[in-house]
């Protein structure tokens, strides 16, 4: 299978410090790539990196083959490149049908023709069956800022998936969610990923959720990729081990 | 809109256009005034309320505004066509002054829309072989369509008003459109906005510039009501007046500026009673409104009528009636 993402040699410093020293790896098509590593591995700016929050200071990043660094965030979404934050970034006066409508309504056509167009962006079908997907029907109305923690991140990851993406990446999407919200999480991505052949990145500390879900994964410290590998592997490296799961 | 919503908004309107029938010659000047008004502060809910750049230069486009038309009827250019000339001007201009938006952000951001208020006031005050300086510019003419002359107090009230309707009936349009919601999205998570496709530069620039054309189109109309302009109408007084009007009615929600304006344009005529203390008085009133209703008056009204509704019913039912936060109407 191709690459969706191809990471070559990518470096960024803050001051003296490198935070990203050199990290190259590819995620093919259909597959779930995980991310660990201790805080401060360079896991979140690696991501931002990635999808245009930051500009590297060297390497390039591909996504389906095309040259994508130092792209703008909004042109790569375009491109179909999806992402979650690591705290919860939905809009919180809007309904969480809008928030939904909001995250694909710019692949609708162009600026003018949704000003003219309809209210929806013609994606209140499309809205209404992602918010059957991800269960939150009795919630469509809602203010996404009074829905629970565990609710809007939910929503926030529903939100990655309305532009139908080529690559969605999450960052830490169980980060405070409690044990039954986080397997309910976990089985939608499975599901979509099913459903779909979607193409995820997945940075996460929760280790369970890593093995439950990813089909490979990547271990990163002090900037480097120390080890990469099928989950049941990477639970048994040594230097893995030593490095971040300690026991 | 729920049905409530729009029972107060039918009333509203029939109230707008009967008003003038029980009204002397100056009560129709300041509803006239309060109509021309809520089209500039309109445009700052716009701005400001939506898209949440804040801006203090609204008075400088309803200058621009006014100017144009002035001094485009002197030369001799239809009314219709000095007014689009006005809206095009304030849009063009708002552009550009929407490029410090995209990086500076709130007092930062004022301060830059307050710098470029006194250059206006500045540019209006000096340039007399364009302006007439200090004493500005005299007998605009009011318009005349297909012989309607809209000269007497009472026809250009009505004028006025037909206006402020097709003008808040494009922005409700725009606002109920999907850029409205991106407008929403600029002001609450740019960030968040930005990965989700949304092209936040030419939103921002959209907002100021759209919000300044309504800006423009107010001066174009103030200035045939008023009939005499100078530059002092315009320095950074009418631009914070019209900033007191989207906060008092309610930054962000879509009828803020139309009770903002009623308070800011009628009240301290009301408090005339208290003779020379009316300023002091209804400087005291707007402290005390912003103390317990920083929401503004619609903000207060939501919250009293959740309160009222709240028995037994949950917000998913308040909001289905319209009674939630009425971001995007």
């Amino acid at each position: 299978m191709s690459a969706v993402l191809e990471v070559s040699n990518l470096r960024k410093s803050f001051g003296g410090v490198a935070a990203v020293n050199g990290v190259s790896f590819h995620v093919r098509e259909g597959e779930i790539l995980g991310i660990i590593g201790p805080n401060g591995s360079g896991k979140s700016t690696l991501f931002n990196c990635v999808l245009g929050q930051l500009l590297p200071n060297a390497g390039e990043v591909r996504i389906d083959g095309k040259r994508t660094t130092g792209m703008r965030p909004c042109d790569l979404n375009c491109l179909g490149v999806s992402r979650t934050f690591q705290l919860l970034q939905v809009f919180p006066q809007l309904s969480v049908r809008d928030n939904l409508i909001l995250a694909g309504q710019e692949h609708q056509g162009s600026m003018f023709s949704r000003l003219i167009g309809r209210a929806d962006a013609g994606l209140g079908g499309a809205a209404d069956r992602m918010i059957e997907f991800f269960r939150l029907s009795h919630l469509t109305n809602e203010r996404a800022g009074a829905l629970s923690y565990g609710q809007q991140k939910l929503l926030d990851a529903a939100m990655a998936f309305m532009a139908g993406p080529l690559l969605v990446l999450l960052d830490e999407p169980a980060g405070g969610v409690n044990p039954t919200m986080l397997t309910h999480l976990r089985e939608r991505l499975q599901a979509y990923h099913a459903e779909r052949k979607a193409t995820f990145v997945v940075i996460e500390h929760q280790m369970e959720f890593v093995m439950a879900l990813c089909t490979r994964v990547l271990v990163l410290a002090e900037g480097c990729v120390i080890a990469e590998g099928a989950p049941h592997d990477i639970r048994r490296n040594p230097i893995v081990i030593e490095a971040y799961l300690g026991h | 809109m729920s049905r409530l919503g729009a029972t107060a908004v039918m009333a509203a309107a029939i109230f707008a256009v009967a008003a003038p029938f029980f009204l002397k010659p100056f009560g129709i000047f300041l509803i006239s005034m309060w109509a021309v008004l809520t089209i500039a502060a309109i445009g700052l809910n716009l701005t400001l309320g939506y898209a949440g750049q804040v801006s203090l230069a609204q008075g400088a486009f309803v200058g621009i505004g006014a100017y144009t038309m002035a001094l485009l009827m002197q030369a001799g250019y239809p009314f219709g066509l000095a007014f689009i000339a006005a809206g095009i001007l304030c849009f063009a201009i708002g552009w550009i002054l929407g490029y410090p938006a995209l990086r500076v952000q709130h007092h930062y951001l004022a301060f830059v829309t307050l710098a470029f208020t006194t250059l206006v006031f500045l540019v209006l005050r000096n340039e007399e072989w364009l302006t007439n300086g200090i004493y500005g510019i005299n007998g605009i003419a009011r318009p005349a369509f297909l012989g309607w002359s809209t000269g007497r107090p009472l026809n250009f009230y009505f004028f006025s008003l037909a206006t402020l309707a097709v003008l808040s009936a494009a922005t409700w349009w725009m606002l109920r459109s999907p850029w409205g919601r991106a407008f929403v999205a600029l002001r609450e998570n740019p960030i968040r906005a930005l990965s989700l496709g949304l092209d936040t530069r030419r939103y921002t620039l959209m907002a100021f510039a759209i919000g300044s054309s309504l800006g423009g189109l107010s001066g174009a109309l103030y200035a045939p009501l008023v009939q005499f302009i100078d530059p002092g109408s315009f320095a950074l007084g009418m631009s914070f007046n019209l900033l007191l009007m989207v906060i008092v009615g309610g930054s962000g929600y879509f009828f803020g500026p139309f009770v903002g304006a009623l308070v800011a344009v009628l009240l301290p005529e009301w408090m005339r009673i208290t003779q020379g203390y009316y300023l002091i008085v209804y400087a005291a009133l707007v402290m005390v409104m912003m103390v317990f209703c920083p929401s503004g008056i619609l903000g207060l009204i939501e919250r009293i009528l959740k309160m009222a509704f709240r028995n037994g019913k949950t917000a998913t039912a308040l909001h289905a009636e319209g009674l939630g936060p009425e971001i995007v109407p």
